[in-house]
């Protein structure tokens, strides 16, 4: 509990630090290329055009069903994978993020924590920018801005806080056993079939059980919350409310654990490299 | 007088493993797998603020490792540091991104060293004048040559003003223009009073420069005193190291390591110091 706390204020008191940071991080990355950050909204709109033609064209996917209403599938699926792209991209950056900046550190009393949540920040900006580009496509296509917009505050809040969560585990674990992160990146895409990304998980209606498996999984909650503003369906976090004591019972732990290995292990990352 | 720094019974242990497998098996099991190897071994000294001290020893002998425990950018294994004031290390390899600009790393350093904007703003045009860089400073750092990418990395720990300045044969960098301009700005630091380690190998600049010398061998101090006193010793002993054969220099230091541990084993059991794993 006390780890999770310092974490937590070291988060806070350097929050200008990460503000910055994660913009030379953004501006590192894409320095090579000609478009530049062009490139971090590029790539997933191909990529959501590739599962739009192989899902909406060749299987021709029927609607999906929000809130009683038909929702054609690949503006259903656009509302899902942004979020997607943020999780994966963030979790995979974060898992190598202490390990492969290490070495740019000239000071150990650097706030180690920062590092996992400045690139996840570099990440926030992309995944703002893809948030408005699907806003506008929602707008064309006549699912207009309503009231139920405003809990996507609390959706892009809850999934930060889930993003960190995990990347204090991975990132700890993948600087000291780094097979870590390997199986991490080779397992991770895994959860873009079970997380009700490419297909609503009301198909396992018959088997009620496994329903109620899959809800577990935070990305899926986070998922259908970002879904519910987009179509305006629902205040989804209340609505669902034991689902969301269990997402921050979840977050606490997954914090807990995270800022108790990285506080025993930050001082002597420096030896495993 | 004021003590700058304060190195007390710091014992440094690096594990040695033969494998992969062996340090997978120290990681997850109870019981130590692989070697230890003490870099340094319960190393005592104090410098006085505005000490200028010189780190001798032959290679191996723990210098580097030393410089960057009182850096903090390695932890010790067992006993403290105590600084009195920030320390800035500067070596020839300091960590520039290579894909930035000469600028941007500038800023993305102090940044990470805690500077807010306006320091930022300020010392920004300080540092590009020292670094002499001209137009390259708005190119990619990997498109320098070596010596204007420790010209720069020597012009930001310079210029940051640091109170404690490490130096880890940083000078022997540049042309000789470039070193006599570190210098001189080294004798402006000597003269504002501040603490300066020096790591070389160059006698002649730590005769020149240095009041104090602490002589490192094998990871234990063997001699800490005024230069007069302590620098003759040395040259004497590299002499003689000078002549010995392979065979004889093994002996010598192997002899010198079973001694160095006894003592520090004995030690450790007398105070009980607790040793950790990490």
């Amino acid at each position: 509990m006390k780890s999770a706390w310092k974490v937590i204020k070291e988060q806070i008191d350097h929050f200008y630090l990460i503000r910055r940071l994660s913009l030379y991080e953004l501006k590192n990355k894409n320095k090579n290329n000609y478009l530049g950050m062009a490139w971090e909204l590029i790539s997933p709109s191909i990529q959501i055009m590739i599962y739009w033609f192989v899902f909406g064209l060749l299987l021709s996917r029927e609607d999906v069903t929000m809130g009683g209403e038909p929702v054609p599938f690949i503006l259903w699926l656009i509302g899902g994978f942004f979020v997607w792209t943020f999780f994966y991209q963030s979790i995979i950056q974060g898992s190598k993020s202490i390990y492969s900046r290490l070495r740019m550190l000239s000071k150990m009393n650097f706030p180690m924590s920062i590092i996992p949540s400045y690139v996840i920040f570099s990440q926030f900006y992309v995944h703002l920018a893809m948030i408005s580009i699907a806003i506008i496509i929602y707008q064309v296509m006549g699912y207009y801005i309503n009231i139920y917009y405003l809990q996507l505050i609390y959706c892009i809040f809850a999934t930060f806080c889930l993003l960190f969560a995990i990347s204090l585990i991975t990132s700890t674990i993948s600087t000291i056993v780094r097979d870590f992160h390997m199986l991490l990146s080779s397992t991770l895409r895994m959860f873009l079939y079970i997380s009700g990304v490419l297909w609503p998980l009301s198909k396992l209606e018959e088997f009620p059980w496994l329903l109620n498996i899959m809800q577990l999984n935070p990305l899926y909650y986070l998922i259908q919350g970002y879904r519910a503003a987009f179509f305006g369906t629902e205040w989804f976090f209340i609505t669902n409310w034991h689902l969301t004591i269990y997402f921050w019972i979840v977050i606490i732990v997954l914090l807990i654990i995270g800022a108790n290995m990285h506080v025993r292990f930050r001082k002597h990352f420096i030896d495993f490299l | 007088m004021e003590k700058a720094i304060k190195v007390k019974n710091v014992s440094k242990k690096y594990k040695l493993y033969s494998g992969n497998k062996e340090r997978f098996l120290d990681l997850v099991t109870p019981k130590s797998y692989g070697k230890d190897f003490y870099a340094l071994t319960n190393v005592n000294f104090e410098a006085e603020k505005g000490d200028i001290v010189g780190f001798i020893g032959i290679n191996g002998s723990g210098k580097s490792t030393l410089s960057n425990i009182i850096a903090g950018i390695l932890p010790e294994t067992t006993g403290f540091v105590k600084l009195n004031g920030e320390a800035a290390l500067i070596a020839v390899a300091s960590g520039l991104k290579g894909d930035l600009t000469g600028r941007d790393n500038i800023e993305l350093k102090l940044l990470m060293l805690g500077f807010n904007k306006n320091e930022i703003k300020q010392l920004e045009p300080e540092i590009i004048e020292f670094a002499e860089l001209e137009t390259f400073i708005d190119q990619p750092v990997k498109s320098y040559s070596s010596g204007m990418k420790s010209r720069l990395g020597f012009a930001i720990s310079v210029n940051i003003n640091p109170d404690i300045l490490i130096i880890d044969e940083a000078l022997s960098v540049g042309d000789k223009a470039f070193a006599e301009k570190s210098l001189e700005k080294m004798r402006e630091f000597k003269k504002r009073g501040k603490t300066m380690i020096f790591v070389s190998h160059s006698l002649g600049q730590m005769k020149e420069f240095c009041e104090k010398i602490l002589w490192l061998e094998y990871g234990v101090v063997k001699d800490y005193g005024t230069t007069d006193e302590v620098l003759p010793k040395y040259e004497q002993f590299l002499k003689q190291w000078k002549k010995m054969s392979n065979k004889e220099r093994k002996k010598y230091r192997n002899d010198k390591i079973t001694e160095n541990m006894k003592q520090f084993q004995s030690r450790a059991f007398i105070y009980g110091q607790r040793r950790r794993k990490w």
